[in-house]
């Protein structure tokens, strides 16, 4: 377990709490470290990131799968937007991602910035570099959160919050594993709600629901064409959160809408099957040959 | 919205010819014709052109859900999987969800026949030409909340009806591209784009972005010398422009996907301090490469 708190350990913290707030980053080997806000620099932190690229979380454009990216992208956006309202919290409430390079080299490196502070939400900006291929601007997201009343949730932090990269796994578990996801063909793809994928609201964390839409989307093309069409791997991706998951199993449908050569978008939503079958989140993933 | 006199006769809204019909609590339909004016290269209908038909869909499927309160767009998405010719297009909305800050509306967009009907594949199905999303943030009604004239019987129909484009929509909007290389596009702000906010209208700041993309990646003086269309776009509105003109500061990213490209577009009310007022990334692909037909 990696976590904020390892330069501040403080035995009052509940762990179980903790280890759920940071076992998702952990996975992709996150590092992270707040920048404070300067002088003239406006109000907030902003954030960095650093991801390395270990083969397990290669994809089939040979860089990051981006399900993994956008894991990232919320840890690092929802951690900074959560900062700059503390003493209140966030939770996602959308995120909109293009991603433009698929053969990164890595490892990632990830600049957050926020944009607005509303009433009631905040919006983030990332940007992605390939520190491999000369910091070349690979990736862009706006992240937006809902600003609410963290109620008991511990939210002490060290500041700046510094989380250094987690040491490899010398035997990692497949994203579709770590993350709980049938396998399957077709427009139809599950995951299982386990406890190491809650957040610390306790519902599933939205990382977990951009890996099952990458996965999702991705098979819902593969399975219709024939194998000698070649790989494809997610790329842009929209996702609404309109309400939490909390009970699973969750179900992600999907719909082939059409694109163009090479490029295919396909309309994801995913059900809370055990709570009433739920809809819970509802975009896009733009889908490239590869 | 056509509320509390807004559009004004002479606006962009009332030129598109928007004709729109609430058809139940939380859904809209609104429609356009496929002019060649409101067309880009391949005669696609420009991806700035449809998300202010979606905004405006957005909007009005939002109408009841939301009342008393009023709303402004925080988000917008638009993703173009067919090509978008007409004769009529139409956006249909539904509200997915209404939460106490926040009502999140998808929309689908349809190419009709001359006599309004869906146009069909060879399976005899209308599939979506375009797929769109919106974040509205919900704002407390107050006096100066335009006035809803929104009858209790569905469906609600209304039309807003100008004198029409009588030229490219850029033009008649006064975009100008000031350096396509760097994609750096530049529009003063007048009366005839504003919002019932007074600030430039959402779908005329997606299409600054969309033009400021298309003259970066492909314009006639583009680096690969292609002409091409944008299908993706992702805006965020952050702040409102007010003052102008409103100026373009343009990233491209590096690619490896289909030809074409991504770009970043921020836009910047130059002359209220250079305040940042939106966010565009945009996806764009050669025009060949649309009409190809997919999947």
């Amino acid at each position: 377990m990696s976590d904020l708190d390892q330069s501040r350990p403080d035995p009052a913290l509940d762990q179980s709490a903790l280890e759920r707030r940071h076992a998702v980053g952990a996975y992709f080997r996150l590092e992270r470290w707040e920048i404070p806000a300067v002088p003239d620099g406006g109000p907030f932190p902003t954030i960095g990131g650093r991801a390395p690229l270990d083969r397990h979380q290669r994809g089939a454009g040979g860089g990051l799968r981006t399900g993994a990216l956008l894991t990232s992208i919320d840890s690092l956006g929802g951690l900074l937007c959560g900062l700059s309202v503390q003493p209140e919290w966030i939770v996602t409430t959308s995120l909109m991602a293009t991603v433009a390079r698929l053969s990164q080299v890595g490892p990632l490196r990830f600049h957050g910035r926020v944009l607005r502070r509303g009433r009631s939400a905040v919006v983030a900006a990332l940007d992605v570099v390939d520190e491999g291929a000369a910091d070349q601007a690979v990736a862009s997201a706006v992240l937006t959160c809902a600003v609410l009343d963290p109620g008991d949730m511990d939210l002490r932090f060290a500041r700046p919050a510094i989380v250094p990269m987690p040491p490899p796994d010398p035997d990692p578990l497949a994203p579709e594993e770590f993350f709980r996801i049938e396998p399957g063909t077709g427009p139809v793809t599950r995951l299982e709600l386990a406890d190491h994928l809650r957040n610390p609201w306790g519902i599933l964390h939205g990382g977990a629901v951009a890996m099952l839409a990458d996965v999702a989307s991705c098979r819902a093309v593969s399975s219709q064409r024939d194998h000698a069409h070649g790989a494809v791997a997610a790329a842009d991706t929209v996702l609404h959160y309109l309400r939490p998951i909390k009970v699973g199993p969750v179900e992600a449908r999907c719909r082939v809408l059409g694109g163009s050569t090479g490029r295919t978008v396909v309309r994801v939503a995913i059900h809370d099957v055990g709570n009433d079958d739920r809809l819970a989140t509802v975009g896009t993933v733009t889908v490239l040959d590869v | 919205m056509a509320f509390g006199g807004y559009p004004p006769a002479r606006h962009f809204l009332s030129d598109l010819g928007m004709e729109a019909e609430v058809t139940s609590e939380t859904t809209a339909s609104v429609r356009i014709r496929a002019t060649p004016h409101v067309t880009g290269p391949g005669g696609s209908v420009r991806a700035g052109v449809l998300a202010t038909l979606v905004d405006v869909v957005g909007g009005s499927a939002a109408l009841r859900a939301l009342h008393p309160d009023w709303m402004a767009t925080a988000d917008l998405t638009l993703q173009v999987v067919q090509p978008v010719v007409g004769p009529w297009v139409e956006a249909r909305a539904t509200v997915l969800r209404r939460g106490r800050t926040t009502l999140v509306v998808e929309a689908l967009v349809f190419n009709l026949d001359e006599d309004g009907a869906d146009l069909v594949d060879p399976d005899g199905r209308a599939a979506p030409v375009a797929w769109a999303s919106m974040t509205f943030a919900v704002l407390p009604g107050r006096d100066s909340t335009p006035v809803r004239d929104l009858s209790e019987e569905l469906p609600v129909r209304w039309a807003m009806t100008g004198a029409g484009l009588d030229q490219p929509v850029t033009e008649v909007l006064g975009i100008t591209v000031v350096d396509a290389a760097d994609g750096v596009v530049s529009l003063p702000v007048a009366e005839y784009l504003r919002n019932s906010f007074g600030a430039v209208q959402g779908g005329v700041m997606a299409t600054i972005g969309e033009v400021a993309a298309t003259a970066m990646l492909g314009g006639p003086d583009g680096p690969d010398g292609e002409p091409v269309v944008v299908t993706d776009l992702q805006v965020a509105y952050l702040a409102l422009g007010r003052v102008g003109p409103i100026v373009s500061r343009s990233k491209r990213l590096a690619g490896d996907g289909p030809a074409g490209g991504s770009v970043v577009v921020e836009l910047v009310d130059q002359g209220a301090d250079d305040r940042l007022t939106t966010v565009v990334n945009a996806r764009a692909v050669p025009v060949g490469s649309m009409a190809a037909g997919h999947p």
